[in-house]
């Protein structure tokens, strides 16, 4: 029942609020963060969330001509990625097609030039979307200044309800986002509807450290030293406070994996990184 | 271990690309016992009715449709075997387990159930080779027993076994060194091990070994030996229809069968056993350089 009672309850963070209020607190705590959203996930992992989104990359491969669909990509990052990803497997291919034909004639040479400045992401497209006009407007910001212009969409949309038609995307991606979703159900159906037979949903979360010692000191760093951060460093105690404790909240690897099969996700998989702190999901649409 | 309570909905939510096993069974050849599957569990073909995936049947609700769907695993080997038509553009790739997913009307993600190196795409590859290769000894050996052709010497039998055998890999032989750095790989090798030895094992039994003593392993170090060194040959072979390569493997087989006495067949396992290992040295010194040149 999708919140038919108006007092249906669920968690924020540690607190406990209503379903409704809980979509409007998440929405203040991301347009309160937006600007300082990248600068904080440096300090706060140390710079190690750029491995983790490269290793996100890494296992997606994707190959021109895939649709990404980015859900909660607000800043921008998994789309950036992907679009010098796919840009570098581009430029091999051609080049790879080159070495073999060895008596090229010029004008053959110059058609393939032409082919690669026309066509760089060969087709490929990524749409972000992101139910934030806050963050959205920084990943388009950093977009301008980082050069990127081709194949790259903004659109604001719901996690629980994508403003897309059925079976649109080769791939689904959500990076630190779904343990924001009030209903994950909600979003993994729409995940599921939105792609194509085949398709995968790749999905990058905090998760459940797997070392009892190093769960120790994760915890002590995560609700000493980051809310910290953020007070210092973006002025908003309470947002980092919240999204310490929505960590806690989220299901661990096991349990997350067993509602990516409900949704019919098949081929379910996950990889633990450092630890188990970050855990990316896979499933494939089968 | 998939969990114990699942909701009622996903029995009946249709599988969006597996196919009914009702059209697999009348497509899919059954894969003969001898044959080793290189997972760790083999797909048995009996219990297609069962569901290898993760539904459980829901015989009360009228689920029925997910005992009646093809598993996870037969729908990676479509994906592989579709993916063959492209190694010779894309090599043994994850590229080209993207284009044999498109031929089958799926995305080029779902080229993300493999590893990216293309191994199981070299894998499974070898292991259909294989199995052609026993369908086709076992079709000769009937024919032999009803009397419509003559039973083969063993030198004969060898080489055409083989020679069968090698020419199904000419038309991916351009690409073929790339599969062999694959096949070493530390993380494939024990399953191309495994591959390898049991295709041994089948052509000696189809050419009627039935030793039990050292002359076991004697006969299949020597004509592991043999494929080996073959295989590197016809990867240089430039001959019309590698001629070349058959004479090379008609003269080793001579050498090989033509070792009269049991004394002398223990010494010789000795050279075989360096014949073997030196095909495994050059195979790997010549896997390296394919390696260095990808």
């Amino acid at each position: 029942a999708r919140g038919l009672a108006a007092n249906k309850e669920t968690h924020f963070g540690f607190q406990t609020v209503s379903e409704e209020e809980k979509g409007e607190k998440v929405y203040q705590v991301f347009e309160n963060v937006a600007k300082k959203y990248d600068i904080m996930n440096d300090s706060m992992s140390l710079g190690i969330h750029r491995v983790w989104k490269d290793v996100l990359l890494y296992k997606m491969n994707p190959s021109p001509g895939i649709l990404l669909l980015d859900v909660a990509g607000g800043t921008g990052d998994i789309a950036f990625r992907f679009i010098d990803y796919v840009r570098s497997v581009r430029e091999r291919q051609l080049r790879r097609k080159l070495k073999h034909h060895q008596n090229l004639s010029w004008q053959e040479i110059a058609d393939s030039y032409q082919a690669e400045a026309v066509k760089p992401l060969g087709d490929s497209q990524v749409v972000v979307c992101d139910i934030n006009k806050e963050m959205l407007k920084v990943g388009r910001q950093k977009a301008q200044h980082l050069g990127y212009s081709e194949g790259l969409s903004w659109v604001v949309g719901n996690a629980e309800e994508l403003p897309f038609g059925d079976e649109k995307f080769d791939v689904y991606t959500i990076a630190f986002g779904i343990r924001n979703v009030t209903h994950i159900d909600l979003a993994l159906q729409e995940a599921y509807r939105v792609l194509k037979p085949g398709g995968r949903f790749l999905c990058l979360e905090f998760s459940q450290v797997n070392n009892p010692l190093l769960a120790r000191l994760y915890d002590l760093y995560s609700f000493q030293i980051i809310p910290v951060l953020g007070e210092i460093i973006a002025g908003d105690w309470k947002s980092y406070q919240y999204l310490v404790e929505s960590i806690r909240r989220f299901p661990p690897q096991e349990e997350f994996k067993a509602m990516i099969e409900d949704a019919g996700f098949l081929k379910v998989d996950y990889l633990n990184l450092t630890s188990g702190i970050v855990a990316i999901h896979s499933g494939f649409k089968l | 271990v998939r969990c114990q309570l699942c909701p009622p909905q996903r029995a009946l939510q249709a599988s969006a690309v597996l196919r009914r096993v009702s059209d697999e069974h009348k497509k899919e050849p059954a894969a003969s016992s001898s044959q080793h599957q290189f997972d760790s569990h083999p797909t048995d073909h009996q219990p297609e009715q069962e569901p290898q995936g993760p539904r459980p049947s829901y015989t009360g609700q009228g689920g029925q449709e997910s005992e009646d769907y093809e598993s996870e695993e037969q729908l990676q080997h479509r994906i592989l075997t579709a993916a063959l038509e492209f190694v010779p553009e894309h090599g043994w790739s994850a590229e080209a387990i993207a284009e044999g997913a498109k031929t089958l009307g799926l995305s080029a993600a779902a080229a993300g159930m493999f590893h990216n190196d293309g191994s199981e795409l070299v894998l499974h590859f070898v292991s259909q080779c294989n199995t052609k290769l026993s369908e086709l000894l076992e079709q000769e050996q009937k024919l032999v027993q009803l009397g419509k052709t003559e039973k083969k010497t063993t030198d004969q039998f060898l080489r055409d076994a083989l020679e069968a055998r090698l020419r199904m890999l000419i038309p991916y032989i351009e690409k073929w060194p790339q599969a062999v750095s694959i096949l070493l790989l530390p993380h494939n090798i024990p399953s191309s091990l495994s591959l390898l030895t049991s295709m041994i094992d089948d052509i000696w039994h189809y050419a009627g070994d039935q030793s039990t003593d050292f002359n076991w392993y004697t006969r299949r170090a020597v004509l592991t030996g043999i494929y080996n060194t073959t295989v590197l040959v016809m990867m240089q072979d430039s001959s019309p229809d590698f001629e070349d390569t058959w004479r090379f493997l008609e003269n080793r087989v001579a050498d090989a069968v033509n070792m009269d006495s049991t004394a002398k067949q223990v010494k010789s396992t000795g050279e075989a056993l360096v014949q073997g290992l030196m095909g495994a040295v050059v195979t790997v010194s010549t896997a390296a350089r394919a390696l260095r040149a990808e």
